[in-house]
């Protein structure tokens, strides 16, 4: 075993999309887990090492004396590691106070970067030196928000109490009884909705440089993020009006409504149009012959009205997005989580629940040679989009049309779309339709946590008959 | 460790240990391991490394109160308000503290022996490359200085200015500041009435509720019967099982089975799952064990599956 230390080369593990699903199944690495004792030296800069490697099992009577001494010394290397205090600068610490009664711990003093994307500015009545009440904005973090700033050594945090202690102004201007992280973590988790597994996500996403915010705002003066680009929204209102037009009649009719609606003739299901050319090719002969309703536009019946585990809970953010945290911009994802042990499978409902309110996805692009940036499927046009060679950023261009006239197929007459996406196509580089497919034109992410294991799924919402392939 | 019994923090219904000791027996001498999920301070920005405190799975909380190791301690209940005189001894230590670092710097400081330490841990060519880039630098801010010579740039003196205080009063005002992590070594935090030394109690007191079915039941029979036959376990959720077993510590050896709990022996199994499994286990080098609990006997039947090479 060499202690040489490698220069730093654990990148963030691509979250989502390809990769991840791809590493998770194909090696045991998973389990080899970290070797602290390439922490060991504890130089001033931290050194993230590789992993060292594991052997199949200990001798008889646990292992040989060498094996023994290699697990001693990882095991107080790892220990060390742990004992390591929480020191911060005075000049970068921030000082917050917890409030039980309110779940927030306000901020004193905010310093640093870390408090760049975290809090948010809440009015409220405060008492002032002088004895007379105001009402005044102030920083408040959120419970996991101050659990993560505490644990992380930024955030010094008091906890409101009644008895005025004396302050001597080593601690600026804060009073009340200092908390420990262990009490941070007792006392902030299982307030304001956040569980153990939702913080431990949280966690997890901040450690890669997420900015992390609720998707349901907790209170009034919670920055509410951007909406979604309304990508199509001609489509979207008719969508609603479909909507409401078939529960209504579905509520007359049942499965068989969308077979009037369309006035399907049994007796001649193909009807070209003579003078049509365009009409006479495979794709609109098949679409006309389809008479069971299919796609995501047709309502799913059985709708349970009791509340999800299923709802977005938090919305992120990835690392280089201009992040302002008083305007947030629409979510570069939503992340639901649930606890394995309990939660069942999404139904099919909730899924589409989410689905609903997730923005569409762009076509995946065609393979790069060397991508720039491993990136998870997002609404966003592929951000690496610049350094993609300009041949496949010009077909990404001339997708687009076809690519929202394929989503109009389901609900306009077909004759329509056959025609109009007949010039697109002309110079344009086909998309891999089982990409297409792969990734859907919706997606959602679920975070399971299993006694402290996460595990992060995406759902993708996708349909065969829509898309590049008509 | 003599007979002091481990304290396992519970809140929320989750068991932590807070304290690296108490974390080393449970590893070295109880061969359990928990999970840390905690930051760790110093390198926060990764996932890699996690710190204190360490989650542990319920199964391993319950064996560690059930073999008499440790006892569950409510820990919401066990921090009282300091007193008066607590608070200020706390304080007074924080500013002994601080007072410390500033001797300490002071002594440096006066001592002069800077860089030497850093400079150790540099290899030579590291050393090698910094100088080459301070020639460039001192190169290029000559040839700046020539070409700009007769305007006194109002950047160089923002930086004298920023730079000034720093220095002047760095060791005054600079110093570190520190806060706890376990909350055992603050005066106010008490856990003795929120004891509880065995898992009926801890239930009767609504801190706890593992385990509470059969489906637990069968988990926590599983695990304390491998555990007792002298295996680690970890959890196995990404590998498709319910745990993983390894033969020694999973930080020098790798785990040979991944095991499935299945909470009675009539339960069936769909010859579907049994292919899952074994193509799952071959593929990460693993045995998939199922492992039927027997509720009524208390007994635990092994089976392994291995994907056979035939034809």
């Amino acid at each position: 075993m060499d202690d040489n230390l490698e220069q730093p080369n654990a990148e963030a593990k691509p979250l989502l999309g390809n990769e991840a699903e791809e590493e998770d199944q194909s090696s045991g690495d998973d389990d080899e887990g970290p070797d602290w004792t390439k922490l060991m030296p504890a130089s001033s800069r931290p050194i993230i090492p590789k992993r060292g490697d594991k052997e199949f099992e200990p001798l008889k009577q646990g292992g040989s004396g060498l094996q023994q001494h290699i697990l001693l010394r990882s095991r107080n290397a790892m220990f060390e590691a742990l004992r390591a205090t929480r020191t911060i600068s005075n000049k970068t610490v921030s000082y917050g106070t917890w409030h039980p009664t309110l779940a927030r711990v306000s901020v004193a003093v905010p310093r640093g970067t870390s408090m760049n994307n975290v809090g948010h500015t809440v009015p409220r009545e405060m008492v002032m030196p002088d004895g007379t009440m105001k009402t005044q904005k102030r920083l408040e973090l959120l419970p996991e928000e101050g659990v993560y700033l505490i644990e992380r050594g930024s955030l010094m945090c008091w906890k409101e109490y009644t008895i005025e202690y004396p302050n001597d102004g080593t601690f600026e201007s804060v009073t009340g009884i200092p908390m420990t992280v262990q009490q941070a973590y007792t006392e902030m988790i299982g307030t304001e909705d956040l569980t153990m597994d939702r913080y431990q996500v949280y966690a997890y996403l901040k450690r890669l440089g997420y900015s992390v915010t609720r998707s349901k705002p907790p209170n009034a003066f919670y920055p509410v993020a951007g909406l979604y680009p309304p990508s199509m929204s001609a489509l979207s209102s008719s969508y609603i009006l479909q909507r409401i037009f078939s529960t209504f009649s579905s509520w007359i009719s049942g499965i068989f409504s969308p077979l009037f609606s369309r006035a399907f003739d049994w007796w001649r299901p193909l009807r070209i149009n003579r003078w049509l050319r365009s009409e006479k090719n495979h794709s609109f002969m098949f679409r006309s012959l389809r008479f069971i309703p299919s796609g995501h536009k047709v309502p799913i019946h059985s709708h349970t009205e009791t509340t999800s585990p299923y709802e977005p809970f938090f919305n992120l953010y990835k690392p280089p997005t201009p992040f302002k945290k008083s305007a947030p911009p629409p979510p570069d994802y939503q992340m639901v989580v649930v606890n394995a042990r309990t939660t069942p499978m999404p139904s099919l409902s909730e899924l589409t629940a989410i689905y609903d309110n997730a923005p569409e996805l762009p076509l995946p692009l065609p393979r790069v040679r060397n991508p720039s940036q491993i990136q998870g499927v997002s609404y966003k046009k592929n951000a690496a989009g610049a350094n993609i060679p300009l041949e496949s950023r010009t077909t990404k261009e001339t997708i687009t049309p076809s690519m929202t006239i394929g989503a109009a197929n389901g609900l306009m007459p077909s004759w329509f779309s056959s025609r109009t996406s007949a010039p697109s196509k002309q110079n344009e580089r086909r998309v891999n339709p089982f990409a297409v497919l792969r990734q859907g034109t919706k997606t959602a992410i679920v975070a399971t946590v299993d006694a402290g294991t996460i595990n992060i799924f995406r759902f993708a919402q996708g349909a065969f008959e829509t898309g590049p392939w008509y | 460790m003599d007979s002091r019994k481990i304290p396992i923090r519970v809140a929320n219904g989750r068991a932590y240990i807070w304290d690296v000791d108490d974390l080393q027996t449970i590893r070295s001498e109880h061969r359990l391991c928990g999970l840390l999920v905690g930051t760790l301070p110093h390198l926060s920005q990764q996932n890699l490394f996690l710190g204190i405190p360490s989650q542990l799975m319920p199964e391993e909380a319950a064996l560690l109160v059930e073999k008499e190791y440790a006892v569950f301690v409510d820990d919401a209940s066990a921090y009282r308000g300091a007193t008066l005189s607590e608070f200020n001894a706390w304080n007074a230590e924080q500013r002994e503290y601080i007072k410390h670092q500033q001797l300490v710097l002071e002594q440096e400081h006066a001592n002069k022996k800077p860089p030497e330490v850093a400079q150790k841990v540099m290899s030579e060519e590291a050393i090698r490359k910094r100088k080459e880039r301070e020639m460039k630098r001192q190169k290029k801010a000559a040839e700046l200085q020539e070409t700009e010579a007769e305007v006194p740039n109002a950047n160089e003196e923002k930086v004298v200015e920023a730079e000034a205080p720093e220095s002047s009063n760095a060791f005054p005002t600079t110093y570190n500041i520190s806060i706890a992590a376990p909350s055992s070594s603050v005066p106010w935090y008490d856990p003795s009435n929120s004891t509880y030394s065995s898992i009926s109690s801890a239930k009767a007191a609504g801190i706890w509720d593992f385990p509470s079915d059969l489906q637990d039941r069968a988990r926590y029979g599983v695990f304390k019967d491998l555990w007792e036959q002298g295996y680690f376990m970890g959890g196995g959720i990404r590998f498709g099982g319910d745990y993983l077993v390894y033969p020694g510590d999973p930080l020098r050896y790798h785990s040979h089975f991944c095991a499935t709990v299945i909470s009675s022996p009539t339960q069936r199994i769909q010859p579907m799952e049994i292919v899952a499994h074994g193509r799952l286990g071959t593929a990460t080098k693993k045995t998939h064990l199922f492992c039927t609990w027997d509720d009524e006997k208390g007994t635990v039947d092994y089976l392994s599956i291995e994907w056979a090479g035939f034809g």
